[in-house]
């Protein structure tokens, strides 16, 4: 378990994360550690970040999402963004300077079938 | 006597002006109307006989409220509509508002000639009733201009609002495929409409790629070019892939001198060819039947 989110696995190395209100995206530091132990524990190689229920996704949580993308990358594992709703992904192309690093599923099976 | 008369208010000498001569006033103000619209056929005599009516009804009630006219208060308030409606209404029966403004001011000089024939007044209480006549039709005249060029801005609103919509057409032209022609300049209004209808039909159809046609955009800036980047990125965002077709000459040779990176945008020549990009993308082939014309 790690605080702040809730992680399901999909098989075939999925891991699905759902972020609970508890999570802080300003502190990445709390959760990155935790979270690439229970990732390498459950032999993931795909980690979805399910964004259904962001309803914004503004600089600072987008920093914590690039945080998780990095810290995925260096170890091996996939990391796809999910659900994102329309108004939050409007919101961040607007203040976005760049392109985001991580590949973005329209939702968890896009994701899972992404190559 | 004279003293009294010198502490009269212009609103006082004028409601004893009226009061005195309304039937003559309303006849004048009848056949002033009757000039400006009944010959046309904009007002029927009844009308025009309404109107004056409820002017001198009004007039005498904004009168009533004071030397200072309450300006703000109801009286007025009520006189500013009742102009602005008749203003509208004369419009709508095709007369323009530069006849209803010659009515105006027609309205004015008849109460300015009323007083005129008066010789029980002096100088000083004539100056006040013209300056209080004035500053009321004033303010009347620019109450009826302010409501016309409301309406002539809402309708502009209305109508700006209308080809926006009809010129950013959003089509499904195969399941899971959308088309976004964009005809025009984009500036930041017309984006941000254009981008939350899109990442909803996004959403809603469930689209994997969309193709934005940007045949009609007759010119482009580092402005623009941005906000093509964020309806990519956005597009990207929503788990969609964006294809960028239609970028003529020109508009290549300005990207590449504004220094603006393309480089993570999937981009084709036409129409035709994004389509065809977006088909193979979804593994969908598109072949001529055999013995096809």
């Amino acid at each position: 378990m790690v605080a702040g989110m809730h992680l399901t696995a999909l098989g075939d190395g999925a891991v699905l994360l759902e972020p609970s209100e508890g999570l802080d995206p300003t502190d990445p530091d709390a959760y990155v550690v935790p979270l690439l132990e229970y990732l390498q524990q459950s032999g993931a190689t795909r980690l979805i970040y399910d964004l259904a229920d962001a309803v914004v996704v503004d600089a600072v949580y987008y920093g914590w999402l690039k945080s998780l993308y990095n810290a995925c990358r260096v170890t091996g594992v996939t990391f796809i963004s999910a659900n994102i709703r329309p108004e939050a992904a409007y919101a961040l192309a607007t203040t976005l300077e760049e392109t985001p690093p991580f590949p973005c599923a329209r939702d968890v099976e896009g994701a899972r079938r992404r190559s | 006597m004279k003293a009294e008369l010198l502490a009269k208010p212009a609103n006082t000498i004028l409601i004893e002006q009226l009061n005195a001569n309304m039937g003559r006033i309303s006849a004048i103000i009848e056949e002033q109307g009757t000039a400006l619209f009944g010959a046309q056929g904009i007002l029927t005599a009844d009308d025009i006989h309404e109107y004056s009516i409820e002017f001198l009804e009004l007039l005498v009630l904004v009168l009533h409220a004071g030397e200072q006219l309450g300006r703000r208060g109801p009286e007025f308030e009520a006189l500013q509509k009742f102009f602005a409606n008749s203003a509208r209404q004369i419009q709508v029966r095709g007369g323009t508002l530069e006849q209803f403004v010659r009515y105006v001011q027609a309205l004015q000089r008849v109460l300015i000639e009323e007083l005129e024939e008066s010789d029980e007044y002096t100088f000083e209480q004539s100056r006040e009733v013209l300056l209080l006549l004035a500053r009321l039709f004033n303010d009347l005249v620019l109450s009826v201009f302010q409501a016309y060029l409301r309406e002539k801005e809402q309708t502009i609103q209305v109508q700006q609002e209308e080809l926006r919509k009809t010129s950013t057409p959003i089509t499904e032209i195969w399941d899971g495929v959308l088309t976004l022609p964009i005809i025009g300049s984009l500036d930041s209004s017309r984006t941000m409409m254009v981008m939350e209808n899109l990442l909803t039909r996004i959403e809603k159809e469930r689209a994997r790629v969309v193709v934005m046609d940007v045949t009609g955009v007759m010119a482009i800036d580092s402005q623009v070019s941005h906000y093509l980047i964020q309806m990519v990125r956005a597009i990207g965002l929503m788990g969609a892939e964006a294809i960028l077709t239609g970028i003529r000459p020109e508009i290549a040779r300005a990207l590449t001198s504004l220094n603006i990176d393309l480089g993570a945008v999937t981009t084709r020549g036409t129409l035709s060819d994004g389509l065809k990009e977006a088909f193979h993308r979804l593994g969908v082939e598109v072949r001529q039947r055999e013995g096809g014309r």
